[in-house]
């Protein structure tokens, strides 16, 4: 079991979502923030933006589906340019995995264990 | 340490904070955010049926008692959907992070607080964290949680 936090742009995160849902994972969790990683020089005239909204989401998903959200994310969320195809833009944003232990269910207060033979907070990449 | 991070009902929150304040935790992060679950999960707090003033009670579940005159066109429900992939609803995320020993008694409170028995209670997980710092005094691991 892994959590994704996929930092994307808000104007991309319905397609996303979309884009998700027809392979199946439908449970997330959105929210807004601002940020920014490596388009710091976002100017306008003399105002630096150095807090650009974005859209975070978080899913979690068993280990076996985490390698196809993270490539439909990266797909998807990716900007098209006409000069540099099939690169996308600074800001396009960054998908994080990482460990889950344990997940809850709290309407019958279920428990799912991580996957067994995996330490707790190191093992092999996605 | 274990960072935990609960998704919960926006209307819990209060109950939340009080069962946690109960337990001796003050540190939390609350977070609004929107989110959804299975498919078929979304339902409201109270489910709906209870809450139907009579006029849209299917005739053969009049609740008073009274019979129902024949040939009466009493209004009914309206069809149920098929479930569909349900909107995004207003959701708290909780956010605490935790001594290994403290996250069991910190997942029973939650549950016990937020559970409804109705879809949509939400989830809670449980992720390995490595260290924390506490900003005022550089404080770092086990002892900068309080």
């Amino acid at each position: 079991m892994k959590m994704i936090w996929a930092i994307i742009r808000p104007e991309y995160s319905q397609r996303v979502i979309d884009a998700l849902e027809k392979t199946g994972i439908s449970a997330m969790t959105r929210m807004n923030v601002t940020g920014h990683g490596a388009e710091t020089e976002l100017m306008a005239g003399l105002v630096n933006y150095s807090e650009i909204p974005k859209e975070m989401l978080m899913i979690v998903l068993p280990d076996i589906d985490v390698a196809r959200a993270v490539r439909i994310i990266s797909t998807v969320a990716k900007t098209w340019q006409k000069e540099n195809p099939g690169h996308g833009a600074v800001g396009d944003g960054k998908i994080f995995v990482t460990y889950v232990d344990d997940a809850h269910t709290i309407r019958t207060a279920e428990n799912k264990k991580r996957s067994p033979g995996l330490p707790a907070t190191t093992g092999p990449p996605v | 340490m274990k960072k935990i991070i609960a998704i919960i009902r926006s209307e819990n929150v209060e109950e939340t904070k009080a069962a946690l304040k109960g337990l001796g935790i003050n540190g939390a992060t609350f977070l609004h955010v929107t989110g959804r679950g299975m498919p078929e999960g979304l339902s409201p707090a109270r489910s709906l049926s209870e809450e139907r003033p009579a006029a849209f009670r299917a005739p053969d579940e009049r609740q008073d008692g009274l019979p129902v005159p024949k040939g009466a066109t009493l209004p009914v429900s309206p069809p149920k959907t098929k479930p569909g992939p349900a909107g995004f609803l207003p959701q708290r995320m909780l956010i605490i992070v935790a001594h290994d020993a403290d996250v069991r008694p910190n997942i029973n409170t939650l549950v016990a607080a937020n559970q409804t028995g109705r879809h949509g209670d939400g989830k809670i997980f449980v992720c390995p964290m490595i260290s924390a710092i506490r900003v005022r005094n550089g404080e770092q691991g086990d002892s900068a949680l309080a």
